[in-house]
């Protein structure tokens, strides 16, 4: 026969200052892990969401990312007319050649600086990236030096707000919109006229080639097409997998959260153990006399480990509970492979707290199993002679 | 001296409880003493005189915009300045992208003047600058990889559309292990290569004299205010460091964590400790009717604390060192980290907090207990 739960209860409510403490120290424990967690969950999601499934994107061989890319107009021109690229109302096809440029601008409030994408495109790219939407003022006349700011970016960066002026290539560009891009990696970047940017930076190239296939379906042969074409010397993937293939950036921040949360929960488990045994040694005769009552060995071992488990849940649920503040709050890093910011949100998901939670029921099964175990093999005349 | 033992014994009173609290603690400020070895190594800039007196420039929009090679003589004419060395990343990558090492085209035959504090020997540095497609790595670079004198590697070109033949005609020494793991290739190869574009990412520039530093930042960036391209002047500190604010707000994030560590211990140590107080009023009482007195009491019960925090920082800060310093993180740091730093001052830091913590948990218990009086402490039973 099980031990009542009531027992566990009034048990914890009993020491009620060695619980707290004991709690206290799990939830901290489970709000860095959910906190750390968080913020490598927003960089990946970043990155996940930004790829349209119908989209590809198209690179220089071995170059890795936009930035290190260059693609000939010539290219562009056979790209543009391979069968299964979607066309829009016009005819015309659905394809973007775009140029990437980055600056390096001082963030808000501090003297750090960090480097910023720029993108040149045409107005007819704008449809191949449905995730941007203008906000505020509107988007560059073709052949002006006009640029249009993430909200993210002009948050982050100094001299980026609207009608703001700032200095790159031959001269001063001006701020004339403000986008937002639903969290997507575009979301870090500074928007612009290709052809005006190409001409500022002399270059007759593109950086990469955006195109938009017929069906989901396509992308993948047309990707293929692309890449065994010889006189192209290409490399072209779907924009989902290129972009989640840069969530390798938020990889040393995942290793460095799940390292300081593996390590403090091995301490809390410490932590645990000790309240643990200490409510074993105070409950000698209680023990003692649960078992001449009849309660046997195995209940008493899945009492205390479960009086440990409700513990240790206690503290998880608060743990929980400080770290849904952070959900959210925009923050930025530098992503290696572009090597430019990628500004994004501490992201607490459901499932993020569901893990604290059994994040926070490993400790205390961890912590309650010792003493629990001594607690069952307590002999009972033993137990019940001890002081307490 | 002869109070230790009865501390100790006291100490060994509730095994499990002292060994617990003491695992806690070490846990505890192991953590803490590598998040600050990390911060403290990511900031880590040679402190060297050499590199004090050394500069970077760079374009003034970013590292990716290039400068016209020209520029060099024109930085050599400013008043103050000893050398100036064109350095250019080149960021290829060796068999596999996991494989991640800092590459420079540059010249062979200045550069180990720039950077005095590597060592190569004068006939490897011979060859190295007869060979146009030669190379020298860095010690540490060059045992990670097996690689000998006269070895042939390839790097494919991820920035540049141009892939290297290179073969290694020197290996180098340096002070720290980041410095040796570069590799120093001809920049006339790689401008040949890319077809004569003429242009390098950076100069290191050396000052006569550290006095002279402002003035020449001030001058060269001045010189290029309103050309094509504008330039950027740093030490070569401040360029190392602008590298880790582009990691973000990790100060934050670092001292955070931090924070929340210290005040977790802090409670857990608090309360082990008033418990441990509050089972030996009786001997407290016992002792005092021996003939102990108040402040012999409460230094006892303290020493008691200071010992246990003293081994939590034993186990915790000497093997955070121990363990950091015997482990090779070139793999996982992604080219920023090739290994923890534990310094004396951080070890200084943790004792600093250990003992801090055995005051401020044992301290107020403690003093109830020597403060009690006999007849009240013996009526607690």
């Amino acid at each position: 026969m099980a031990i009542p739960l009531k027992y566990n209860f009034r048990n914890l409510r009993a020491r009620s200052i060695t619980t707290l403490v004991t709690a206290l120290s799990i939830s901290l424990t489970v709000a860095v892990f959910v906190v750390l967690m968080a913020l490598s969950n927003g960089l990946k999601m970043a990155f996940v969401s930004t790829g349209h499934p119908e989209n590809l994107i198209v690179l220089r061989q071995n170059a890795g990312a936009e930035t290190n890319s260059t693609i000939s107009p010539e290219a562009f021109q056979v790209l543009k007319y391979l069968p299964g690229v979607a066309r829009n109302e016009q005819g015309e096809p659905l394809a973007s050649a775009e140029s990437i440029v980055l600056i390096n601008l001082p963030r808000v409030h501090t003297t750090e600086r960090s480097n910023v994408l720029i993108r040149g495109l045409s107005l007819t790219g704008l449809p191949l990236h449905p995730q941007v939407r203008l906000v505020e003022g509107r988007w560059f006349e073709p052949g002006l030096r006009e640029i249009v700011v993430s909200r993210q970016i002009s948050r982050r960066f100094q001299n980026t707000g609207l009608g703001d002026r700032l200095r790159f290539g031959k001269g001063e560009w001006k701020v004339v919109g403000v986008f937002e891009a639903a969290g997507t990696a575009y979301d870090s970047e500074i928007w612009c006229d290709g052809n005006q940017l190409r001409s500022d930076y002399n270059r007759p190239i593109y950086s990469s080639v955006y195109i938009r296939a017929e069906a989901p379906s396509l992308v993948e042969t047309l990707s293929h097409r692309i890449r065994e074409d010889q006189r192209l010397q290409l490399d072209a993937k779907g924009e989902v997998q290129y972009y989640s293939e840069q969530t390798q950036s938020g990889q040393i921040i995942q290793i460095y959260g799940m390292f300081i949360a593996i390590v403090m929960a091995v301490g809390s488990s410490f932590a645990a153990m000790n309240a643990m045994y200490g409510a074993v040694v105070n409950r000698s005769r209680e023990i003692g006399i649960l078992r001449v009552l009849g309660f046997s060995k195995g209940s008493i071992l899945f009492s205390f480990a479960l009086e440990s488990l409700i513990l240790a849940l206690l503290g998880g649920a608060v743990g929980c509970l400080l770290a849904l503040p952070v959900n959210g709050i925009s923050t930025g890093t530098t992503n290696w492979q572009t090597f430019s910011e990628v500004a994004f949100m501490f992201r607490v998901t459901p499932k993020l707290l569901l893990g604290g939670m059994i994040f926070s029921g490993l400790i205390g099964l961890l912590g309650g199993l010792f003493p629990a175990l001594r607690a069952a093999r307590q002999h009972i005349l033993d137990a019940l002679r001890a002081v307490g | 001296m002869k109070y230790f033992h009865l501390v100790w014994k006291n100490a060994l009173r509730n095994k499990i409880r002292s060994v617990l609290t003491v695992l806690s603690l070490a846990i505890s400020l192991f953590l803490l003493t590598t998040i600050i070895a990390f911060w403290t190594t990511l900031n880590r800039t040679p402190e060297s005189l050499e590199a004090q007196l050394r500069l970077v420039v760079r374009h003034a929009v970013s590292l990716a915009n290039s400068l016209p090679i020209s520029y060099r003589s024109e930085i050599e004419k400013i008043p103050g300045v000893q050398q100036v060395v064109p350095l250019q990343w080149f960021g290829g990558v060796y068999i596999d992208e996991k494989n991640f090492f800092a590459q420079f085209a540059t010249e062979p035959d200045k550069v180990f003047e720039m950077y005095g504090e590597y060592q190569l020997s004068p006939d490897q540095l011979q060859s190295f600058i007869k060979d146009r497609t030669g190379c020298i790595v860095g010690k540490t670079l060059a045992d990670r990889f097996n690689w000998k004198v006269g070895d042939r590697i390839t790097l494919i070109g991820r920035i540049f559309p141009v892939d290297l033949e290179l073969t290694i005609r020197g290996i180098y020494t340096a002070p720290t292990k980041e410095e040796a793991s570069a590799l120093y290739f001809n920049w006339e190869y790689w401008n040949e290569a890319m077809g004569r574009p003429n242009v390098i990412g950076t100069f290191a520039v050396k000052a006569r004299r550290i006095e002279d530093i402002p003035q020449i930042i001030d001058t060269i960036d001045a010189r290029f205010q309103n050309s094509l391209a504008q330039t950027k002047t740093e030490t070569e500190k401040a360029f190392q460091l602008s590298f880790v604010s582009m990691l973000g707000n990790v100060k934050f994030l670092i001292a955070s964590v931090n924070a929340v560590v210290l005040f977790a211990i802090l409670l857990v140590v608090a309360n082990t400790m008033a418990i441990a107080m509050r089972e030996r009023t009786r001997e407290v009482a016992i002792l005092k009717t021996i003939g102990f007195r108040r402040k012999t009491l409460l230094a006892l019960l303290i020493a008691e604390a200071v010992l246990i925090c003293f081994l939590g920082w034993i186990f915790g800060c000497l093997g955070a060192w121990l363990l950091w310093s015997s482990i090779d993180l070139t793999g996982i740091g992604g080219g920023f980290l090739s290994s923890l730093i534990v310094t004396p001052s951080i070890l200084a830091l943790g004792l600093a907090v250990a003992l801090l913590l055995a005051l401020l948990s044992a301290g107020v218990p403690a003093w109830r207990a020597s403060q009690i009086t006999v007849a009240q402490a013996l009526r607690q039973l």
